[in-house]
């Protein structure tokens, strides 16, 4: 695997599934594939990572599942965002803007 | 864990299968998707899927990390919750002990009398749909008389004309002996009446019920015998059929034997063997002497079969006027007749247990309290952790299940143990031979554990995660103790209320005891023993010949060394038996609205003498007479006779045609021949000493052990009646003991609980009071270091300790004032409300408080203030 490649921070896999999925009805692979690109393949996510978040996030309301075909014709389980999970968007956005705001200016201000 | 895990859980597992196959889809679409993007790259597609494989990871694995996703957490979470309780319960052993050893002596407590309830009162009789089979009587229209015995011709009339029964039968007990060996030895046998087994629904284990041409005069002689006797007197033998027993002077042949498990009318019945139904005695309307039993169609009421045999009865009455017109049908359910009477005193135990199992839970709210507050930093971490309230509550609820599992199934083991105690000291209950510890006691040990749980343990379970509480640990835990403290100090008076109740009813029964034991009687019964002698009701066909037997024996006991006197007696002297009866007297005008009523005894000769009952005016009964003698009591004189003595004045009992007119020839001096509980009631012997042909023998001994007799009166009585059997040999102390046996039993029981509830409420009062002064050592420090003396803070903490056992004592007497109607029925010489009782009972109670808060006060009156205000 390329050193260039990041490891997600813990607990922000979860948000960037909601922002992608927040885009439209997508499947897994579709999801992997939006971050590695829109990450202009910094980040790459683990699938045994992703499935599990999915799946949990699924469970917990935040995103609602629905079989469907995919581009190439097959069945694949796409994903949606719930109104729960918009609103979980929404907390979880403004969160990151503050710790990543907090963040930088330590880094620059200590330097 | 959620109510909607919980229930997601159903469908989780239903939808198992299903949901595999989805997730496998879904990864393999991605494996897929990857796989054409090598190929794009320029892969071969074996190559492209090896890296898709590669670079996706462990698709099994990803598979199992997906199901731990949806698998309901709420069994790991249980199983969590268990080991963390057991790992807790197992940190702090004394407490647990303390909770689980007071669990296991409520719920034992419980169990054992619930067990009792179970067999008594809530299973039906052991035969199929026992709740068909009734008890009939006749009963004369409005005669006090409770005499419900049926004529047989009367018997077969209501079973040919009723249309609410499948069958009814009679059947009658006797005494007699088994004559095949060198030694008469006494078999008892049930004759019985067409269907009888019939009406029981049961069949013979071996062989067969009684044929028609057995039920009928000059038929075989045979007999059904029990498993009992089968396997004790033919060892189990398998041929059984084949072989015949002697009884008296007949030979019968046996022809079937009965399961185990039947043993109707009598506990230790041996032999049933049919009545002919045509015999000539039995086509008379007045001579009665069947009890009767029989089962009523499916789906037939009580109700509906009592209105049916009236009608019954009714045409009878048009057509035998005399006396069929003057009776009416008396209809019990047998449940009723063979348990009511202890129903009762079983309620009250159970009452009494359950208010123990209350205390010994208030104590364990206690502990569990002060342990939660021990756990406040546990608790506040855990919630800083984020754990949820309610995964908190599950935690500390599932300790005090564990606590009320373990406490349940040591109380069962004690119930166990303590089940041969109860047998013998209720062996005269109805059924006790059916009280087992089955599945259902133990199911009910397990209800009773949940109970607990949730009664114990969901209060403090609550208060103690309450978030306010335990989230600002840092703050002064000193005000939340007081606060807590107060609720647990109105535990503490609870207990001592409840504790109250009980030893207050307990004392109510010793009392009625003791008052028992202090009633002079009328009657001396120490050194005299009673005895029977085999007997059948057949010798009745020859009367004189009866009663001159009965004078032989009785004067072969006389003569025989030790023996000062010997009489009979229908019916024991002060055990309960009644025989009410309407009398009427020939001489001078009677007043109808005016009835007679008296009890009815017969005695022979020499029985006043026997008793040492003093005879007031006249005689006696006299050995050898013509016409039938009476002796009135001095109620009945009093009462009826307006204070004369009324002697030659003549007596008939009505509704007797069997017995004439009798000429009253004295007075005696009134006995509580009724029991030992009971006023003397207006009595009327009849000098008749063959009343039935095996009546009670009473023989007074000179010695001190009257017992050391039996064998010689045995042998006595054998030379001049080799053909029966002298049984029953027990002394007439014993007899009236036995008497009172259930009055005993549940005075021991509640003493025994109440005993053990003032011990409950005295640990909990010793546990909060120390509790509460270690909480205080600081404050008790500094008051002793500002100069407090040590006698002072002494005397501070007895007078608390006190002073809520005296609030205690007073709820205690309300509650017990508020059931105290219950007992009424149940005591004798003492008022529900007695004064002195409850006095005792408080000054019992404060005593027993104040020396449980002894320890505690001492052991804080003896702080070092130096090492305490260091400590903090």
């Amino acid at each position: 695997m390329p050193t260039d490649k990041s490891d997600l921070l813990q607990g922000t896999l979860d948000m960037l599934i909601l922002k992608i999925v927040a885009l439209g009805p997508v499947h897994g692979y579709g999801i992997s594939l939006r971050i590695r690109q829109i990450s202009k393949e910094v980040l790459q996510v683990q699938q045994g990572s992703l499935y599990p978040a999915l799946h949990r996030l699924e469970k917990r309301g935040w995103l609602t599942a629905e079989w469907g075909e995919s581009e190439n014709g097959r069945q694949a389980k796409f994903y949606k965002l719930s109104p729960k999970g918009r609103k979980q968007l929404q907390a979880e956005e403004s969160n990151w803007e503050r710790l990543a705001q907090a963040v930088t200016q330590i880094m620059q201000t200590a330097q | 864990m959620s109510w909607r895990d919980f229930f997601s859980f159903g469908r989780s597992s239903a939808k198992k299968p299903a949901r595999d196959a989805q997730l496998d889809t879904e990864l393999r679409f991605h494996i897929d998707a990857l796989t054409k993007e090598n190929i794009a790259a320029g892969m071969s597609p074996a190559e492209a899927r090896r890296q898709a494989q590669l670079e996706f990871g462990g698709h099994e694995q990803i598979k199992e990390e997906l199901r731990d996703v949806y698998r309901v957490q709420i069994l790991d979470a249980a199983k969590t919750n268990l080991k963390a309780a057991f790992r807790f319960l197992r940190k702090s052993p004394s407490f647990s002990i303390a909770v689980i050893l007071t669990l296991a002596l409520g719920i034992g407590a419980n169990c054992a009398v619930f067990s009792a309830i179970d067999a008594i009162l809530l299973k039906p009789l052991p035969f199929p749909e026992s709740d068909q089979i009734v008890k009939l009587g006749q009963l004369r229209r409005n005669a006090k008389t409770p005499q419900t015995f049926v004529a047989p011709v009367r018997l077969e009339d209501w079973n040919r004309m009723n249309t609410t029964f499948q069958a009814m039968t009679g059947y009658y007990t006797e005494q007699e002996s088994e004559t095949t060996g060198e030694l008469p030895e006494k078999v008892t046998r049930a004759l019985v009446s067409p269907r009888f087994l019939q009406v029981w629904g049961v069949a013979p284990a071996i062989g067969r019920d009684f044929t028609i041409q057995e039920e009928h005069v000059g038929g075989p002689d045979v007999v059904i015998i029990s498993d009992r006797y089968w396997r004790n007197r033919f060892g189990a033998d398998p041929q059984i059929l084949s072989r015949k027993i002697r009884v008296g002077t007949d030979s019968h042949s046996i022809v079937g034997v009965m399961p185990s498990s039947f043993h109707f009318p009598e506990r230790d019945v041996d032999l049933w063997s049919p009545i002919p139904v045509d015999a000539k005695i039995a086509q008379i309307r007045d001579a009665t002497w069947y009890f009767v039993v029989g089962r009523m169609k499916p789906g037939v009421t009580v109700e509906q079969a009592r209105a049916n045999l009236a009608t019954v009865q009714a045409q009878l009455g048009q057509q035998f006027p005399k006396p069929d017109a003057e009776l009416e049908v008396l209809i019990e359910p047998l449940k009723e007749t063979t348990v009511g009477g202890v129903r009762q005193s079983l309620w009250t135990l159970f009452g009494s247990v359950s208010l123990l199992l209350l205390i010994a839970c208030t104590n364990i709210v206690s502990l569990l309290l002060a342990r939660a507050t021990q756990r406040q930093h546990e608790i506040a971490v855990r919630y800083s952790l984020g754990a949820s309230r309610g995964a908190i509550v599950a935690q500390l609820l599932t300790e005090a299940f564990v606590l009320a599992v373990a406490g349940a199934a040591l109380g069962l083991l004690l119930a166990w143990g303590a089940a041969d105690i109860f047998r013998a000291l209720a062996a005269n209950l109805p059924r006790i031979e059916e009280i087992h510890l089955d599945a259902r006691v133990v199911l009910y040990a397990l209800a009773c554990s949940v109970v607990v749980t949730l009664l114990c343990g969901l209060f403090p379970a609550l208060r103690g995660t309450k978030r306010g509480l335990s989230g600002s640990l840092a703050q002064s835990s000193r005000t939340q103790v007081l606060g807590r403290n107060r609720f647990q100090w109105l535990l503490v008076g609870l207990q001592v209320a409840l504790a109250v109740t009980l030893l207050a009813g307990a004392g109510l029964l010793l009392r009625s005891f003791e008052a028992l034991g202090r009633v002079s009687p009328g009657f001396e019964f120490a050194h005299v023993l009673t005895l029977h002698i085999s007997a059948s009701w057949g010798e009745t066909a020859n009367i004189n010949g009866l009663s001159q037997r009965i004078d032989r024996i009785l004067d072969t006991i006389r003569a025989t060394p030790g023996v000062e006197n010997a009489a009979t007696t229908m019916t024991l002297p002060g055990v309960p038996g009644e025989f009410t009866t309407d009398v009427r007297i020939l001489e001078g005008e009677q007043d109808p609205s005016h009835k007679i009523v008296a009890e009815s005894r017969f005695v022979s000769h020499a029985y006043f003498d026997t008793m040492k009952i003093p005879t007031l005016a006249g005689e006696g009964c006299r050995e050898k007479f013509d016409a039938i003698q009476v002796i009135v009591n001095r109620s009945f004189a009093d009462t009826y006779l307006q204070g004369q003595m009324g002697i030659g004045k003549h007596i008939e009992m009505i509704g007797n045609s069997f017995l004439k007119s009798g000429e009253i020839k004295g007075v005696v001096a009134d006995a509580r021949e009724l029991g030992m509980n009971r006023a003397p009631a207006p009595t009327v012997y009849w000098c008749w000493n063959a009343p039935s042909p095996d009546p009670n023998y009473l023989v007074r001994t000179v010695g001190d052990q009257p017992m050391t007799m039996a064998q010689m009166l045995r042998q006595k009585i054998h030379e001049i009646e080799p053909g029966r059997s002298v049984f029953d040999i027990t002394p007439l102390s014993d007899r009236l003991d036995d008497a009172f046996a259930e009055n005993r039993m549940r005075t021991v029981l509640l003493a025994f609980f109440a005993a053990t509830a003032i011990s409950l409420a005295c640990v909990g009062l010793y546990g909060t009071l120390s509790y509460s002064l270690t909480l205080r050592r600081r404050e008790v420090g500094l008051r002793l270091a500002l100069g407090a003396a040590r006698g002072e803070i002494l005397k501070r903490v007895l007078l608390e300790g006190a002073g809520v056992a005296a609030l205690g004592c007073i709820a205690g007497c309300v509650l017990a004032l508020a059931f105290a109607r219950t007992l009424a029925g149940m005591l004798y010489g003492v008022t529900p409300y007695d004064p002195i009782t409850l006095a005792i009972v408080i000054a019992l109670v404060l005593v027993v408080a104040l020396v449980a808060s002894l320890i505690p006060a001492v052991r804080a009156a003896h702080v070092e203030p130096m090492q305490v205000l260091r400590e903090e």
